[in-house]
């Protein structure tokens, strides 16, 4: 299960920064992703252009961008739920074609099974990987701990929890599996300013125990470099890489890193790009 | 139930017996019109007592809990597979529809000619008036299962069978219990009515002695007593069924 037994490995510089519990995470590269759709007319909506992007086994990588740029769906390719036209995506190696056991998925809801408590949602994928009960209980004691969700509401349905609880026990959920690679699609994007920013912090933590990679969408430039070596910043549609952003800021990180003046030079940078973005693509409308 | 609610059954209760009792003294009806609800209590609990009303209860609940599981469980899979093949759904909803508009009433004979005076015709007639509320509710209840709850089953890699298990079946159930609540009491309709077009005992056959033959007037409300009573009993029971597996979402 580590990063550097496949034949394609490595597949990147290594990053300087990798912790520790980075042994067993997975790396991702993402090769010429093309993709599609048909529109009711017939017609083709090309959603992801040519996305080549590589994230180190360990690493945190944020995707950025404007709406409608396809950053859900080039997550829903690496997750294995869509194939894409052309290109490929490979973990550790090996290429993705499906959901992969090795990939946790979060998505922008909780999508929590209405009709069961917080307990046996985080251990739905234990249950359809077929797990004994005794193992499902002894995981979901790791879980709940690892993701800081009060032991007093575990036997609460969803509809009983806060938004945050919500998200927590979704996250355990997405972990259950002890997954390479976290994939995360604007988890936090319901929660008001606050609770996200101590949210984004409890990420960090959970990555600094979780052997775990991170690709996190997200509509924020200051979460964006919270919490990841690097920023991704896509086009609008059709979704192109136009900037691959590092942020130099040391772990483990905290709010007052946020007013270093690194941080600001970083979101000018991604802001310059954001822009750049849209105005290559007002350019190519209007030459189209 | 809270202690308010029942409070207001029973309030409701008594109200419908006064307002029975204001129609019987009010209108002079004779008692072979209509009897006064004390002489329809009297005869409905001495009848139990000479044991005049449990055979027939016993026949009847049987064609009912009998027809009714056959019924709806054939429904809840003809649910699922229309929901889910649109091919299905044009090719036998036309049939299905046909069925359901032609008065069970006028079906009724038809099944006691094929079928015969005994159980099997009326279990055929209740799992037939049970079906389409039943399968109409699988059907509704199935095509609204949330797709989002469908990918994140298809991201678990979750099978055919775990999907239907774990997904689509919990999510569509009080669709489908709400089917039942209708399909249950619908089944007690059937029961009398298949009784009705031929049969050696049951609800539907005391009705028809009291009237006839026995010309016990206070004898036939206290059986249609019995019958409403069933009902009331087997719908309480799905509602129960219901709290207890859909409880609080």
């Amino acid at each position: 299960m580590t990063a550097a037994t496949g034949p394609a490995a490595p597949i990147s510089e290594p990053s300087a920064d990798v912790p520790p519990a980075a042994e067993g995470a997975g790396a991702l590269r993402i090769r010429g992703v093309d993709l599609g759709f048909t529109t009711r007319d017939g017609g083709r909506l090309a959603v992801l252009d040519g996305i080549d992007l590589d994230v180190p086994g360990g690493g945190i990588v944020a995707l950025i961008g404007p709406n409608g740029c396809g950053k859900s769906t080039l997550l829903r390719v690496i997750a294995g739920l869509l194939r894409p036209d052309g290109g490929v995506v490979t973990l550790d190696g090996g290429p993705i074609t499906d959901p992969d056991p090795a990939i946790g998925l979060v998505f922008q809801e909780a999508r929590l099974l209405p009709w069961r408590s917080a307990a046996d949602n985080i251990t739905y994928p234990l249950e359809l990987a077929g797990w004994s009960r005794e193992r499902r209980v002894d995981r979901l004691a790791t879980l709940a701990e690892l993701v800081a969700l009060d032991p007093g509401v575990v036997a609460n349905r969803p509809a009983e929890l806060s938004g945050g609880t919500r998200q927590r026990v979704a996250l355990a959920r997405a972990l259950a599996l002890e997954p390479r690679v976290l994939l995360l699609d604007e988890p936090f994007s319901a929660l008001d300013a606050l609770s996200r920013e101590r949210f984004d912090l409890e990420l960090l933590r959970l990555w600094e125990r979780a052997a775990t990679t991170i690709v996190l969408v997200t509509h924020s430039i200051a979460e964006a470099i919270l919490v990841a070596d690097r920023v991704v910043v896509l086009s609008p549609r059709p979704g192109r890489v136009v900037a691959d952003v590092p942020v130099d800021l040391p772990r483990p990180r905290d709010l007052a890193d946020l007013d270093e003046a690194v941080v600001s030079r970083t979101a000018r940078e991604i802001r310059a790009h954001l822009g750049d973005a849209a105005a290559i693509a007002a350019g190519l409308e209007v030459t189209a | 139930m809270s202690r308010s609610a029942i409070g207001s059954v029973v309030a409701t209760l008594v109200g419908f017996v006064l307002l029975w009792q204001a129609v019987v003294l009010l209108s002079g009806f004779p008692e072979y019109i209509l009897p006064p609800p004390a002489s329809v209590f009297e005869r409905f609990v001495e009848a139990f007592l000479q044991g005049i009303i449990q055979p027939h209860l016993w026949t009847t609940l049987v064609e009912i809990l009998l027809g009714f599981a056959v019924g709806a469980g054939l429904a809840v899979i003809a649910g699922y597979v229309l929901a889910r093949s649109a091919v299905v759904e044009r090719l036998l909803s036309p049939y299905l529809v046909a069925l359901q508009a032609t008065p069970i009433l006028a079906l009724a004979p038809v099944m006691a000619l094929w079928f015969g005076p005994g159980l099997l015709g009326k279990v055929v007639i209740c799992a037939l008036i049970v079906f389409f509320p039943v399968a109409v509710a699988t059907m509704v209840g199935i095509r609204s299962v949330d797709e989002r709850l469908l990918e994140l089953g298809r991201s678990l890699r979750a099978t055919r069978r775990q999907v239907l298990t774990t997904l689509e079946i919990p999510a569509a159930l009080p669709s489908i219990l709400g089917g039942m609540r209708v399909g249950v009491t619908l089944a007690v309709v059937g029961a009398i009515v298949g009784e009705w077009a031929g049969a050696e005992r049951g609800l539907g056959v005391l009705i028809n002695l009291a009237r006839g033959s026995l010309f016990d007037i206070p004898l036939l409300f206290a059986t249609l007593l019995t019958i409403a009573l069933v009902g009331i009993a087997l719908y309480l029971l799905v509602v129960a069924i219901e709290r207890r597996l859909v409880g609080a979402r």
